[in-house]
């Protein structure tokens, strides 16, 4: 009671302070809202491309362009998306680029910029046919120069998945015409398509970056000029940035919207607010605590997705740091497995947003997951047992370890702390922020275990061998923290990444989950998804890619 | 006058420096590596190698140091790899939307305060006193981004009446006058939130030093001679307590990017403080101690800003140092 009065009080204060001082604010109040209301009916005032809209394509009748707003967490910075792999540049850029393919939502490779290709049989020839009419947002043609130009001086150099990825198995690129390119490589790569996306392997414009002398700090990362369905207006740092309908973009009927606003919003609150109050149209992770009261929401739609510009089917898990000697005895490992109780994970830490894990690769990859593999059931009594066995006293506390994790992770520490207390092993937790997290996993290896979101991305041999092989251990972010070595391991992996048949590659994804579930260098937890939340009636959304607004429109009614 | 001012403008260079100095080591020996910031994830020990020394990151930290105050001396103050521009264009780029929370923000704190705080003095130890003093207790002590999220919460989600986040409608393509009138209605809220953190200092300070003038012997010799009670009280009191206030005001501008950082983040509104905290978050060294290089230039311009003011308000001061 006496909170409530005091909060009133508070408020009244408040209000009376912004009546004295801010009047004419006050006052346009309800004139500002009719305006609100007006505009939100799209299309009125957007500008230029208005008149081409009408004549490219005919929009079916529901169709009614308009902007739609787009809430981001962090400014972009700059927006060349062959330079990074980061998250911000990306959810921005996806809209203004494009790769070779576009990949649906298992991963599957779809037509983009490339409209068919041909795999030689013994995958070390790829073939692209490029589509046709495709020009840059400043009008100039695009050619599979342009291609050959983005891998072989932009991605290839600085896009650090596709530098680790290709650099030592592509032989050359080649342009035989403006239409066709064709990759070739030195032995068998089987992936290559699921690396292609505009995420992975953006198509950057020769005619711009041709010439630039440091393409990292060219004044042209500022003023983009892609193919994508959207073109770059403005940018205010911290604030938005505005990209507006393509309208000769190569792809019939597409896009349907007038605008793509970002905006950003530091706080995951405030996004919300927004959302809820229709300030913003969509929001990329609506937190797993708020889908309960969202869901009941008329005016918001949700979509649960397993992937999306930021990594797809990914796996949070624990790392043990395997140059400590209390992990060591595997006894310790498969107890601490026994010992977690992963169904609470699920339930507490992501909502209900997913599942609980088998092993290193996700459900969802299906053609590479098998759930074939040894199994730690949650089962106390067997995980004191084994540290009995491993020589760990049971009287008092066993030993005690560190568990290192981002802040957003704190459920997941709490949780594992409060599991593994039962069976006498003394957790404490160490919440870092990303940059301070890093260099002490990776580089200082002063842990003992840590918790990440691992995703597999697109294909195994992207997001899951680079946890495993004893080549990737080192200063190297999101690398083989755990220390591990096994040349059977690092075989097997070489082996899939240049199997081409689908089959026989499964059959060697299941062998090495196998062998990691019995060895237990990490202990996988859950899989999750997430939740894209839009404002209903939205219809084309496509939140796996980057290409999420390419399609979507507003649907009256 | 002039000569003093000449001799605290001296005294402020080595400060600068050393502030510099101090904030470049702190930052840097925080723990953390800006690298996939900078670079992506998922790249090979090669690449991360090469990354390293493109950014300068490899050079032991003696020799970075070095490079960055040669900079300094020539006016450089780093480039953002983040933004890909210059520190300082995208610091100035940022600075007039936080000066636009800050200043009316300052501006209405400082003649609430002071009205409250006259008020109070003025009928010391009566129920009108005690609840004036309770409240910017109360806001004193309420946590500003609690604050702001309740007035969120209440008059943007409850009431609708100002909107959640950002400095303009992201619909709307207003010109003009509606432009502006778009601006200060997304005001309203941070503005408010901010001047109930300005507010009870002010208040205290106010109340406090015009106590301690009603009780001096000019202000009852006046009475005697028959002035009135409201006219001593605005009239002589006031004007005698507000050196303590002109000191109070100047170290709120100073704080200027704490405030900010906090009320900035929950309306998503794009200045100096949403800047400051992302490139804490993402290591980018430039903005970081280019800001806070501007941090101190503020609170020690204020302080000199605040010393010039006594010395207008007051010639004691003056006479007393020359």
């Amino acid at each position: 009671m006496r909170h409530r009065w005091i909060v009133a009080a508070y408020l009244a204060v408040g209000l009376v302070a912004t009546a004295c001082g801010d009047d004419a604010e006050s006052g346009s109040t309800a004139d500002e809202e009719a305006t609100v209301a007006e505009t939100t009916a799209p299309a009125d005032d957007t500008t230029e491309p208005d008149d081409e809209t009408e004549q490219e394509e005919e929009p079916a009748d529901d169709v009614s362009g308009g902007t739609m707003v787009v809430a981001i967490s962090e400014d972009p910075g700059h927006f060349n998306p062959g330079i990074t792999t980061g998250f911000n540049v990306h959810v921005v850029t996806g809209s203004m680029f494009n790769g070779l393919v576009e990949l649906d939502d298992n991963a599957n490779p779809l037509p983009d910029l490339a409209e068919s290709w041909e795999v030689s049989d013994d995958a070390t020839t790829y073939t692209f046919t490029l589509a046709d009419g495709v020009t840059w947002h400043d009008g100039e043609p695009f050619t599979s120069a342009d291609v050959k130009f983005t891998f072989e001086e932009v991605l290839l150099n600085f896009h650090s998945r596709t530098k680790s990825g290709l650099e030592g198995a592509l032989a050359s690129i080649d342009a035989p015409d403006d239409q066709t390119v064709v990759f070739t490589f030195s032995e068998p790569y089987a992936a290559l398509l699921q690396r292609l996306n505009s995420t992975e392997a953006p198509i950057l414009a020769q005619h711009i970056y041709g010439g630039v002398d440091d393409v990292q700090e060219a004044a042209e990362n500022l003023t983009p000029v892609g193919t994508g369905p959207f073109m770059f207006e403005s940018h205010e740092i911290d604030s938005e940035v505005r990209l507006v309908r393509n309208p000769n973009y190569f792809k019939d009927g597409l896009p349907l919207l007038d605008e793509v606003v970002y905006r950003v919003i530091p706080d995951a609150n405030t996004q919300l607010l927004a959302l809820e109050q229709g300030e913003i149209d969509y929001l990329w992770r609506v937190p797993g605590a708020e889908l309960e009261r969202l869901g009941g929401d008329d005016a918001i739609d949700l979509y649960p997705v397993n992937s999306g510009p930021g990594g797809g089917f990914c796996v949070p898990t624990l790392t043990f740091n395997l140059d400590r000697e209390v992990f060591d005895d595997i006894r310790v490992r498969q107890a601490i497995a026994h010992a977690i109780d992963r169904q609470q994970l699920v339930d507490q830490a992501i909502f209900g947003q997913g599942r609980a894990a088998t092993g290193p690769i996700s459900s969802e990859m299906a053609f590479a997951y098998t759930d074939d593999v040894t199994e730690y059931p949650r089962d106390i009594e067997r995980a004191n047992a084994l540290l009995d066995d491993a020589g760990f006293s049971a009287e008092g506390t066993r030993f005690t370890i560190d568990l290192l994790h981002f802040p957003n992770f704190s459920k997941y520490g709490e949780i594992i702390r409060e599991n593994l207390s039962e069976v006498g092993i003394d957790v404490e937790l160490a919440p870092l922020d990303r940059a301070a997290f890093l260099p002490r996993v990776f580089e200082q290896r002063d842990f003992d275990t840590n918790v990440i979101s691992y995703c597999n991305n697109s294909d195994p041999s992207i997001g899951v061998s680079r946890m495993y092989l004893s080549t990737n251990i080192g200063n190297i972010p999101f690398s083989n923290g755990a220390g591990y070595v096994n040349p059977t391991i690092d075989e097997l992996f070489a082996d899939g990444n240049r199997t081409a048949d689908t089959g026989a590659r499964a059959d060697i994804y299941a062998e090495i989950q196998q062998i990691l579930v019995d060895e237990l260098p990490y202990w996988w937890l859950v899989e999750t998804r997430f939740t894209v939340g839009a404002t209903a009636g939205m219809e084309g959304l496509a939140p796996h890619s980057g290409h999420f607004a390419e399609g979507a429109h507003f649907v009256d009614g | 006058m002039a000569p003093y001012i000449v001799r605290r403008l001296l005294q402020a260079i080595p400060l600068l420096f050393g502030a510099s100095t101090l904030t470049w080591i702190l930052v840097h020996l925080a723990p953390g590596d800006p690298i996939v910031a900078l670079a992506g994830e998922d790249g090979n020990a090669e690449y991360y190698a090469m990354m390293r020394e493109r950014f300068g990151l490899d050079r032991p930290l003696g020799e970075q140091l070095v490079v960055y105050l040669g900079r300094l001396v020539r006016g450089d103050l780093g480039f953002s790899n983040r933004h890909n521009r210059p520190a300082v264009e995208v610091i100035l780029d940022q600075l007039p939307a936080t000066l636009l929370l800050m200043v009316p923000s300052l501006v209405i704190a400082a003649l609430i305060g002071i009205a409250l705080g006259a008020v109070a003095a003025g009928r010391r130890h009566t129920a009108v006193d005690a609840t004036v003093r309770t409240t910017t207790l109360l806001g004193h002590a309420m946590p500003v981004f609690w604050l702001s999220q309740i007035l969120l919460l209440v008059f943007a989600a409850r009431l609708g009446w100002f909107p959640v986040q950002g400095r303009t409608d992201a619909r709307a393509n207003h010109e003009g006058l509606r432009a502006a009138v778009d601006v200060a209605h997304h005001m309203v809220l941070p503005v408010t939130a901010l001047v109930s953190v300005y507010v009870p200092p002010i208040m205290r300070v106010t109340r406090a030093s015009m106590i301690e003038n009603l009780d001096a012997l000019y202000i009852r010799a006046a009475r005697a001679r028959g002035v009135s009670r409201r006219r001593a009280l605005i009239g002589h009191a006031l004007p005698n307590s507000l050196l303590p206030i002109a000191t109070v005001i100047g170290a709120q501008i100073g704080f200027m990017f704490a405030g900010a950082v906090l009320v900035e983040t929950v309306f998503a509104w794009p200045g100096l403080g949403t800047l400051l905290l992302n490139a804490m978050l993402n290591r980018d060294y430039a903005i970081i101690t280019a800001s806070l290089l501007m941090l101190a230039t503020t609170i020690i311009g204020m302080n000199l800003v605040t010393d010039i003011a006594y010395s207008v308000i007051d010639p004691r001061v003056r006479h007393g140092r020359d």
